[in-house]
């Protein structure tokens, strides 16, 4: 392990009961590096942080925090890294002033240090306004900012944040997300989210984990090609309303273009998009490495069909991530798959699925997070 | 006076604080080797050794006790506590016990349905320990406060001493009734300080076992209600089981006088300090944060 590996988890796994919530997790994390930890609701991230933060030990496995192991070193881990849980915990009935200053005496800082460090958080979290209030009249997204301040006042050089933007509003979540890129150059910053733009923003690297295990780990680029599939919408005029048809002919009928669409070299997989009755929209699947779009063209044109539209797409991060995670969702939806527990991560119990066909027929699952 | 037995305290605490931390690394430790095959590890430059700065065990005590402690004037529960217990008190020592009986007498503090140690017990200590672990373990702020750089067993410290100073806070309050009476501004006569004090030392450390108590029970649970209704029951059971031991005999008898917080109360509101009951007090005060220290610490295996 070199010096500058700031997080380091080998086969870490976590079992609550029978319920296999972190299942050998195995990843690095280097000194300036802004890392996205992405995944579905319940495929084990809160648990990762969780045992990374020490506040639950592992069942298996090791995980290093600025080179000291949870297990014999857990106030050097600590001391290394700033947390921010999910949903920001924190006293409600103490001033905003009074958490900051609690943390940092807990963090050892003396008076100057912390003003100092202070002036700082309050003008990079935004609480200047704030500061005298009671946390428990503050809104949920000056609570989150609270919370984010406390992690950052003891200036850490690792900082692990479970979904710190999810009560942010737009504008705050923007300056968030930059600022996080700024410290990231020299810092250690692991981040967990729902929201894949937000990675696409702030992060050089994501790591992917489903059912407690990662399923993609690497620079954004590279995650976005690994399922290695380009996608093609093309659309073809229906009826032209009260205009005059310019297509030579009738316009086609839908079961004609789909069968000569299926009849292309290289077409995986063609699925009709929703749309009116003026035109018959299709997304095509294909593998990587052919530009099917003069083949199209010359179809279309041959049939003297009208082409309203044809574009073509490499797959973006949240493709790759609903076809990566698929598995949790269906399981979400069969009853058989065990018991569902009202704990966050157990509502997933241990059953392996087929992942294999792309469907983003039960994706929609995914679209609320 | 309070001041000073907080102090003691400290002092008896000290050395089973250190035995509480070192403990539960161990445990960790056999668990790590002997529990599964590890994998090997890249090879380290070499193992960086932490160290912790010195005193900081100290002052996150004392940083948490500070903090619990200004909660419970933040939230409305020291005024209630204070307030509630001083009337009360006030309404038993003058109608019920000071014009009663033919000479002017403190004893009634102690003794009786209104009196301190039975209101610290059913009301008190309950009140001010059921919110300790429970509400942060079901709010959530536990997990903030434990990923500082502190150790479970500061943290349990730390609120068992917030605890304290606020018992302690409340007991200096009720000392105004024997002041006013017969110091200042009245003078009914000549009191004899000595069991008065003695009674106070034995309230302070029947007080600590009492908050320990409850703090194991706050530990217990997610919900406050349920810690304050079983500690309550818990407390009064163990000071009322003091009144049967005449009518019981043999070891039965024994045993309920040797658990019962009544009759290890009785030798100090006599103006003895009985250091049996100065060492069943602290005993249970000690195993009771040690459960309470295990169970917060269950989390981490659960």
């Amino acid at each position: 392990m070199s010096t500058d590996v700031m997080i380091y988890a080998n086969d870490l796994s976590k079992n609550f009961g029978s319920f296999r919530a972190v299942d050998k997790i195995n990843f690095e994390v280097r000194r300036g590096e802004v890392v996205g930890f992405l995944g579905p609701n319940g495929a084990g991230k809160s648990t990762t942080m969780r045992i990374l933060t020490c506040f639950i030990s592992p069942t298996g496995g090791t995980a290093k925090i600025n080179g000291f192991d949870v297990f014999d070193d857990p106030l050097a881990v600590r001391e290394s890294l700033g947390y921010l849980p999910q949903r920001a915990p924190l006293y409600l009935e103490m001033s905003v002033l009074e958490y900051l200053k609690f943390a940092a005496d807990l963090r050892g800082l003396d008076d100057s240090t912390f003003k100092k460090r202070a002036r700082s958080v309050v003008e990079v979290c935004g609480l200047a306004q704030v500061l005298g209030k009671e946390i428990r009249h503050l809104s949920h997204g000056y609570r989150q900012r609270v919370g984010l301040g406390q992690a950052l006042i003891h200036d850490p050089p690792i900082l692990i944040l479970d979904e710190p933007t999810s009560d942010l509003d737009p504008n705050e979540k923007a300056e968030f997300l930059d600022y996080i890129k700024q410290i990231g150059q020299e810092r250690t910053v692991l981040l967990s989210t729902h929201n894949l733009s937000e990675v696409e923003i702030a992060c050089a690297r994501a790591i992917i984990v489903s059912k407690g295990r990662v399923v993609a780990d690497g620079p954004l680029d590279e995650i976005r090609a690994k399922s290695g599939r380009v996608r093609y919408v093309v659309s073809i005029q229906e009826s032209a309303g009260t205009h005059p048809y310019r297509g030579k002919g009738l316009p086609p009928k839908k079961a004609e273009v789909e069968t000569l669409l299926n009849a292309l070299d290289g077409v995986r997989k063609v699925t009709e998009l929703p749309t009116d009755e003026r035109a018959h929209t299709y997304e095509l699947a294909t593998d990587e490495g052919v530009d099917l779009r003069p083949e199209l063209f010359q179809m279309i044109v041959q049939k003297g069909w009208v082409l309203l539209e044809l574009h073509r797409d490499a797959q973006t991060l949240e493709d790759v991530f609903r076809h990566l995670t698929i598995g949790d969702a269906r399981r979400n939806r069969t009853l058989d798959a065990g018991a569902e527990d009202e704990d966050e991560e157990s509502d997933e119990a241990e059953e392996e699925t087929e992942a294999d066909e792309t469907d983003d027929d039960d994706s929609d699952a995914k679209d609320k997070d | 006076m309070a001041t000073t037995e907080e102090l003691t305290d400290d002092v008896h605490e000290a050395p089973d604080d250190d035995a509480e931390e070192r403990e539960p690394t161990d445990e960790e430790g056999e668990s790590k080797s002997g529990g599964k095959a590890k994998k090997d590890l890249p090879a380290t430059a070499q193992p960086k050794v932490f160290e912790r700065r010195s005193g900081a065990a100290l002052r996150n005590v004392l940083t948490i006790t500070k903090r619990e402690f200004k909660a419970y004037f933040d939230s409305i529960v020291a005024y209630v506590v204070v307030c509630l217990t001083l009337l009360i008190v006030g309404v038993w020592f003058f109608f019920f016990g000071f014009w009663q009986v033919e000479r002017a007498s403190v004893s009634r503090l102690f003794d009786g349905v209104g009196s301190l140690p039975i209101l610290l017990s059913f009301l008190v200590l309950p009140l001010l320990t059921m919110r300790a672990l429970a509400e942060e373990k079901r709010s959530g702020t536990i997990e903030l406060l434990i990923t500082m750089p502190v150790k479970d067993s500061e943290v349990i410290l730390g609120k068992f001493f917030a605890a304290l100073g606020l018992t302690a806070v409340l007991l200096l309050c009720t000392l105004v009734y024997p002041i006013a009476m017969f110091a200042w501004p009245w003078h009914m006569g000549a009191l004899d300080w000595g069991p008065v004090t003695t009674s106070y030392v034995g309230l302070l450390l029947m007080g600590s076992a009492g908050i320990a108590v409850g703090m194991m029970f706050s530990s217990f649970t997610e919900n406050q209600i349920v810690a304050f209704f079983v500690t309550a029951a818990v407390l009064a059971l163990l000071w009322f089981i003091g009144s049967i031991v005449e009518f019981v005999h043999g070891p039965i008898g024994d045993a309920i006088s040797f658990v019962s917080f009544q009759t290890r109360f009785l030798p100090f509101s006599r103006g003895l300090v009985d250091t049996r009951a100065v060492i069943y007090f602290l005993s249970i005060t000690i195993i009771c944060l040690l459960a309470a220290f295990r169970s917060l610490e269950s989390r981490k295996w659960s």
